[in-house]
């Protein structure tokens, strides 16, 4: 058994590899759709929120946000690029590992690759042909690897900075808003706001998501309540 | 359809290229360091405008500056560090963000600003030079077409090709691994392993080597050596070991810098800890003794210092690439700079590497055809050749002048020559063209011509022989260049593949010192390993037989054009168009940059020892020592400008 396989079972071993591959590959927020659409809408969200559950508890505090929005802008961009990075450095380090495998393991590569396809249905000399083919061109090698085996799609990903900046957007918009409701009609406009804002950004997220619209804003209105009612009618408050 | 991950494993997994990244999304993470630096330069600006009329501006800017410039500094000097390494760039760090402890962000982030620029503009320059050199031509074959047992060609790796299976290599291609041909016939040319172009005809039980490209016809090979033990892995094998063998260059700045800035750091401490010690001082304090050692580590960190030689390098690479010169980095200006020894390869790199044809003579007795018929005759057979020496004889007869003529009954026998018929004075005579080989198996060639002409290309017309001369042409200007560099009191040797004999008329003709002939791969490298015990060399090559020597050597300096990949990759210098001639002015280039270093890094001390410590002493009035600070830098700045001229 190759050191490679650590003890495993090719079938096993393709499964951890499965594993490992769609857990970089996942969204750092848990969903697949554009990072950047998705980094704006949830700071929004998470931007609101906050504004919301603060003014709940202290009603005085304009001059609060006019001085904690810039920085939390700022945070919201870097955590989110920073985020991003990470991603984008672990599947590179993915792929690095992966080449250096087909490099220095090739025998076993061509056991993982035998196993894919007998479980895709083919077997016998056409098995061995369709391997031989895949296994002639490196590059052809890494790619049918990197996404038969770990899960990994190429040119999938948006840029972390383009992510960051949807982050960014998402937060100044919201923050903005929220903060002229707070300005102009106090503690009601700018919870009318945090319900609004909610709505859109939930709405144009699962727009994208191709999912049920009215579900996920109700829910995520509900979710915004029950953390307001939460704060508000706390016993030791 | 496959994705091609070359340029993303060559960058070295740049962002910018990175597979994952969508394509609309890879121009975001182009130049993100010149990007940042730029940024905050912009941002230093605001808050130098700012500082005097408002200061907490001017600090709220500054907080980015120190975020965008500071934070991969200090993660460098951390990584530094961790290694044990103090040197200049050390130094700067600490310098930059101690200015803040005694009240000088503006000065600290002005450090950190030019520090973050150079670096970008260095990065960005050598990422530019990666890309022209990945855009180069590529010989080595990774797949072959395989034959199965019923004769069906299929694509395999050539790292699972065993021995004793056959290859399918037509015409055009690279022979992917050794073997001996077993089926067909063709000329095959060495060009991207030795630089040799002239065809060697390869026919049944001959070995091929890996490497070599098949001109005309079509070859079943089997294989008889696996791909680590090829000619070509085994040169490749040699270059790595090479590699490692190759002398560590070193900037002049890192020589100078790396104890330069472990006595400044000591200075400072033995200051800090022992001035009060020694005069009434307290530790604390603006006049105290931290304080001080705290403003002469950072006097002792000049700007000046740090734009000393990027600005340098990058206006001589910058320079060079106009001329069409490759550099991988501006360390390898100081080390062209130092050398004392030039050694050259011979075909492809003092010659063209290309065959011209220099003339046609009648062979025996007095022939009944002309001469201009002769040549006529053969470009009309030649006239669709892909063959070098046919393209000779085509090129030659066009120069000449002579017509064409209608060839019947064509016949192209690959690796061995082209036959018809052709009409001369109503009658139809048989004409025939080809290696000596082929042309004595139809019509005995006398002794005397072969030794004369060599087995270049014979014509047969009817029973009057005719053969062609060849003449592999020397580059134009290189005499020119070599004499130039030989007023620099360089010493120049040639080291090549070919016979002594030939060697040695070719350097007696170009006036080399001395001439190492019948060189294999190995043989360059080891004349190169013990010369470049005694001397500081510069190796000039082009194939792949020069790979190792070129990776060898102090510096190695390959042609992009006809050079092969490996040689390419194996040098540090590339001349992009072959031009052999600009060979001297590369060499002034390289010697005026090495001053202008030089220049650089002593007028930067000198802002230090005779403006900024004596101003912290009290010797000099400050404004005097803020001007001759400033001027310094801009000294520094335009002296390095100096090297952009052509």
């Amino acid at each position: 058994m190759s050191i490679h396989l650590e003890g495993k079972t090719i079938p096993e071993h393709l499964k951890e590899a499965r594993k490992k591959g769609s857990h970089a590959s996942s969204e750092i927020h848990g969903a697949e759709p554009p990072g950047y659409l998705f980094a704006a809408t949830d700071s929004a969200k998470e931007t609101a929120l906050i504004m919301a559950v603060i003014t709940l508890i202290m009603p005085e505090s304009l001059h609060l946000f006019l001085l904690f929005l810039p920085g939390w802008c700022i945070w919201k961009f870097a955590r989110s690029s920073f985020l991003g990075w990470q991603r984008l450095q672990r599947v590179h380090r993915l792929i690095e590992e992966e080449r250096w495998e087909i490099e220095h393991h090739r025998a076993t590569e061509k056991e993982e690759l035998m196993e894919l396809y007998r479980l895709k249905g083919f077997s016998g000399k056409m098995l061995e042909e369709v391997v031989e083919v895949l296994m002639a061109d490196d590059n052809r090698l890494l790619q049918v690897m990197l996404e038969e085996e770990l899960g990994l799609t190429l040119e999938t990903y948006e840029h972390p900075l383009k992510q960051g900046v949807g982050a960014f957007l998402g937060t100044l918009f919201s923050g903005g808003i929220l903060l002229l409701l707070l300005y102009f009609f106090g503690l009601w406009g700018l919870l009318s706001g945090t319900l609004l804002i909610v709505a859109i950004s939930s709405a144009i997220f699962t727009k994208n998501e191709r999912n049920k619209i009215s579900a996920a804003v109700t829910w995520n209105i509900a979710f915004l309540i029950l953390v307001a009612a939460i704060t508000y009618f706390m016993p030791f408050r | 359809m496959t994705y091609i991950f070359d340029e993303f494993f060559a960058s070295g997994l740049e962002e910018s290229v990175s597979p994952f990244l969508m394509k609309n999304s890879r121009p975001w993470g182009k130049n993100l360091h010149l990007k940042s630096a730029l940024f905050s330069a912009g941002l230093l600006l605001l808050a130098f405008g700012t500082f005097f009329h408002y200061t907490p501006l001017s600090y709220f800017l500054l907080s980015f500056v120190y975020f965008f410039a500071g934070t991969p500094a200090l993660i460098d000097t951390i990584e530094d560090l961790k290694n044990w390494e103090i040197n200049i760039d050390t130094l700067m760090t600490l310098a930059a963000f101690l200015a803040i402890l005694i009240g000088s962000p503006l000065e600290g982030a002005l450090l950190l600003v030019l520090f973050a620029l150079s670096g970008a503009l260095e990065e960005a320059v050598s990422h530019k030079t990666k890309n022209t050199l990945l855009s180069l031509h590529k010989i080595s074959p990774v797949i072959a077409t395989i034959l199965d047992d019923k004769g069906i060609p299929f694509q395999k790796a050539i790292r699972d090709i065993k021995i004793g299976e056959k290859i399918l290599v037509r015409a055009g291609e690279i022979v992917p691994l050794d073997g001996i041909v077993v089926d067909g016939s063709s000329s095959v040319n060495m060009i991207h392993l030795t630089g040799e172009s002239t065809p060697v005809p390869k026919m049944i039980s001959n070995e091929v080597q890996a490497g070599s490209r098949n001109l005309d016809g079509v070859l079943i090979v089997s294989v008889n050596r696996l791909s680590h033990e090829s000619t070509l892995s085994r040169i490749i094998t040699l270059i790595t070991q090479a590699q490692e063998a190759k002398p560590k260059l070193e900037r002049f700045l890192d020589r100078f810098g790396k104890p330069y800035a472990m006595t400044i750091i000591g200075l400072s401490l033995l200051f800090g800890v022992g001035l009060p010690l020694v005069f009434p001082l307290s530790y604390f304090g603006l006049e105290g003794s931290i304080y001080r050692s705290l403003a002469f580590l950072i006097a002792a960190s000049p700007c000046a210092l740090i734009i000393a030689t990027p600005t340098a390098y990058l206006s001589a690479i910058n320079a060079c690439a106009k001329k069409g010169i490759i550099l991988k980095g501006g360390v390898i200006l100081d080390a062209l700079a130092s050398c004392s020894m030039f050694a050259f390869d011979k075909t492809g790199t003092l010659t063209t590497g290309e065959l011209k044809c220099t003339g046609i003579e009648a062979i025996g007795e007095s022939s009944p055809y002309s001469i201009d018929l002769a040549l006529s005759i053969a470009a009309s057979l030649e006239r669709n050749a892909v063959h070098p020496l046919g393209l000779a004889i085509t090129e030659y007869a066009k120069e000449k002048g002579v017509p064409l003529i209608p060839v019947d009954r064509f016949h192209s026998k690959p690796g061995f020559g082209l036959e018809g018929v052709v009409e001369v004075e109503k009658k139809r005579i048989p004409v025939f063209i080809g290696h000596a080989e082929y042309i004595s198996s139809l019509f005995p060639i006398p002794e005397t011509a072969l030794t004369r002409h060599g087995p270049s290309t014979y014509l047969l017309i009817d029973r009057s022989l005719f053969a062609f001369d060849f003449l592999d042409a020397l580059r134009p200007n290189v005499k020119e260049a070599l004499k130039m560099l030989k007023e620099k009191h360089l010493s120049l040797i040639m080291l090549t593949g070919d016979n002594e004999a030939n060697a040695k008329r070719f350097g007696k003709e170009i006036e080399l010192h001395e001439i190492y002939a019948n060189l294999r791969p190995q043989d360059k490298l080891e004349k190169i390993s013990s010369l470049t015990q005694s001397h500081r060399l510069t190796m000039v090559g082009d194939g792949i037989n020069d790979a190792p020597a070129l990776a060898r050597a102090h510096v190695g300096i390959s042609m992009g054009k006809i050079g092969s990949s490996t040689a390419v990759d194996a040098s540090d210098i590339v001349f992009l168009n072959d031009d052999l001639s600009l060979l001297p002015w590369l060499y002034r280039k390289a010697c005026q940059t090495s001053r202008i270093v030089r220049q650089n890094v002593s007028l930067a001390l000198g802002v230090i020892l005779f403006a900024t410590t004596p101003a912290l002493l009290g010797l000099i009035p400050l404004w005097l020592a803020v001007t001759l600070h400033e001027g310094g830098t801009l000294i520094v700045g335009l002296n390095s400008l100096r090297l952009l001229k052509k």
